[in-house]
């Protein structure tokens, strides 16, 4: 009884305690007070798009290095004239897809038997293998890869003890997308797990009992109820790919440049922070644009969020 | 006029004391002026150029007055926005002596960041090389000449090294030559291998992109210094333009690398000091002490040695393995083999440079 009573008179303290810091008649505010967080994340981002947008509207004054008073779309004009950036940002968007496709392909299975299998040794396997890579970093890897693709690496290595010619298997665009799969596979897992998990194992029994095969139950079953988090994975892995800047410079060979090498060079190569910040502009326009068409495609109810058609 | 005498006097005895009672008053802060900071923070380059300033400068300086120097490995083309924005703003910059290119310094220079090493006492006697090039006063001082040399792999060159830059875009070598990521060291080069004069620099640098776009199908590999190393040490590469120290430090780690000027000769260049504005006096102060360390007969001898670059500093000898070298020129027909780009053109022309390289390499 006197255990009651203290929680009682704690849960009053409290209540008078949230009545004093946010009291009743700013109780319509509530919504506001809990993404405040959010909107000052976004705030500060859209400050910084601001900064951005503002320098891409002057151009470099080569006899100052600094950038130019006057407002122009030199910058943007400029990267229209030159080729050479739509065929990097063609080969960054490439990439994007391709890797945001294989990275699906292959962590969609992983994800599925590590929720589904029965074996809790291959599930800590698949787990501590899932987790693992997170402690390497991105150029660590990078760097490995090299050690192992590269001519006296140990792919070569094997080829030439069983008497084949070495293979160019690094300084290319092929490695750079296979270095960006194996980097993003566990993002794309650990988005695709918890959709997974939320498919009762019964009503994937359910569809076979109906007569469905396995095929037929993983087809018209779970891919369509996997889908927030295939959607969410893809998002971040093709958000992740359009912006990476370290496996193009590490296994590309510097001739397989992404948009953020171009960036990156014309910050700090070309000290010229209009082109930068208008390349930049240029990234988050088609980076978010691609997203929102995602959305609208798919609807935002397939990342589980509720919305007027569900 | 005993009066006026009297008068004199006084007025003589007056400003006397007061000259006194001011600089009594301004000791402390000249003191303070001159008060050692704990340490210099030097932005240098790592490995065996890293190893060479702390051996022939840092340790040296550290040694003669107790101040610790800490070498700041952030790459040039970092650390350069880092500096502008602090100056911009008013804050202190994030290091006390910039050991940049040329270029590089011209260009920070040229922005108006940089803080006047004219009164530097060691700056007398140096070799003109010294001085910049189209800046007014010493904004930065040049420390020594380097050149970007042929460096090949002896193994896959039998019949010697190679004569001509045009080796590069000799298909029996595709896929194994590499170059700096932005072209420097070859621009100039390039021109000229591909049929130009020195003279159509920067006018008309067709030449160069025509070669360059040659060079492209040979597949080459782009990089920065340290890659160079790396690419030998695997076996990735049989040809690259690369600048003497980085040949020069593979080889001195075993691995087989040799160096030649080829006939269109080789692109000479310098690297230099400068210390940024917004320094709080004292620091300033030290700073310029350690610049004016570097330029001294023992540093130059030490640093520059390790790196097998000839220094500003006349008359040291060149280091024994480098006795004849191409790559160490030292009189003025070895300096005639080479190209040397003014660094007022290299600051006006490299972004319109570097654009064109880019537009054929990463097409």
């Amino acid at each position: 009884m006197d255990r009651l009573r203290l929680k009682w008179l704690l849960l009053d303290k409290l209540e008078a305690l949230a009545d004093r810091l946010w009291p009743d008649r700013w109780r319509g505010a509530t919504g506001w007070l809990f993404i405040a967080p959010a909107l000052l994340l976004v705030g500060l981002l859209l400050i910084g798009l601001g900064y951005m947008l503002e320098y891409s509207l002057h151009e470099l004054d080569l006899s100052t290095y600094r950038l130019r008073d006057e407002y122009s779309l030199g910058n943007y004009a400029f990267l229209i004239e030159k080729p050479v950036y739509l065929r990097i940002l063609l080969r960054t968007l490439l990439a994007a897809v391709l890797v945001t496709a294989i990275t699906l392909v292959l962590a969609f299975p992983y994800a599925y038997v590590m929720v589904r299998t029965p074996s809790s040794v291959l599930r800590k396997f698949l787990l501590v293998a899932l987790f693992l890579p997170f402690f390497i970093g991105q150029v660590v890897r990078a760097y490995g890869w090299l050690i192992i693709l590269g001519k006296q690496g140990l792919i070569n290595g094997v080829l030439v003890k069983l008497g084949f010619p070495t293979m160019d298997l690094i300084y290319n665009y092929g490695a750079v997308v296979f270095g960006l799969v194996q980097y993003m596979l566990p993002f794309a897992v650990l988005l695709i797990v918890p959709a997974i998990t939320a498919i009762g194992e019964d009503i994937e029994l359910a569809a076979e009992s109906l007569g469905a095969d396995w095929l037929k139950a993983f087809r018209y079953v779970v891919l369509p109820m996997a889908r927030p988090g295939l959607v969410g994975a893809g998002i971040v892995v093709f958000t992740l790919t359009l912006t990476d800047f370290a496996m193009p410079e590490i296994l590309g060979g510097g001739t397989t440049d992404f948009i953020a090498s171009a960036i990156y060079d014309s910050f700090f190569q070309l000290s010229n922070a209009g082109l930068g910040a208008a390349l930049s502009i240029v990234l988050v326009t088609i980076g978010s644009v691609l997203v929102a068409l995602v959305f609208r495609v798919t609807g935002a109810g397939t990342l589980s969020i509720r919305d007027e058609r569900s | 006029m005993r009066r006026r005498q009297i008068t004199d006097s006084r007025r003589r005895t007056v400003l006397k004391a007061g000259t006194a009672a001011v600089g009594a008053m301004a000791f402390p802060a000249l003191l303070r002026a001159n008060e050692k900071p704990k340490e210099l923070i030097v932005r240098a380059w790592g490995g065996a150029w890293g190893e060479a300033l702390k051996a022939g400068v840092a340790d040296p300086f550290t040694a003669a007055t107790g101040i610790e120097v800490r070498l700041d490995f952030t790459e040039d083309n970092e650390i350069k926005p880092k500096i502008w924005a602090a100056v911009d703003q008013g804050r202190v910059p994030p290091i006390h002596v910039n050991w940049d290119t040329s270029t590089n310094a011209t260009i920070s220079a040229l922005r108006g960041v940089t803080v006047d090493l004219s009164d530097l006492s060691n700056l007398e006697g140096l070799l003109p090389l010294s001085q910049p090039v189209g800046l007014e006063g010493y904004p930065l001082v040049n420390t020594y000449a380097y050149v970007y040399v042929c460096a090949y792999r002896p193994e896959a060159f039998p019949d010697g090294p190679p004569e001509s830059w045009k080796v590069m875009i000799d298909p029996k070598y595709k896929g194994r030559i590499a170059l700096y990521d932005d072209g420097i060291g070859f621009n100039p080069i390039a021109v000229i291998a591909g049929g130009g004069t020195f003279e159509d620099i920067p006018d008309n640098m067709e030449p160069g992109y025509e070669f360059y776009r040659q060079l492209k199908a040979n597949e080459p590999l782009l990089g920065e210094d340290a890659d160079f190393t790396t690419w030998f040490q695997n076996g990735e590469i049989d040809v690259a333009c690369t600048i003497s120290v980085n040949a020069r430090a593979a080889q001195q780690n075993g691995i087989d690398v040799r160096w030649t000027v080829p006939e269109e000769g080789c692109k000479v260049d310098t690297d230099g000091l400068w210390i940024p504005q917004g320094l709080p006096a004292n620091e300033e102060y030290w700073a310029k002490e350690f610049i004016n360390f570097a330029l001294s007969r023992e540093a130059q001898e030490k640093w520059c040695s390790m790196l097998g670059l000839p220094p500003v500093y006349p008359g040291i000898a060149p280091p024994e393995d480098l006795v004849g070298d191409p790559s160490y020129p030292t009189e003025p027909a070895d300096f005639a083999r080479l190209v040397s780009v003014p660094s007022p053109v290299l600051v006006e022309n490299q972004p319109i440079w570097f654009a064109k390289f880019s537009e054929i390499f990463q097409g």
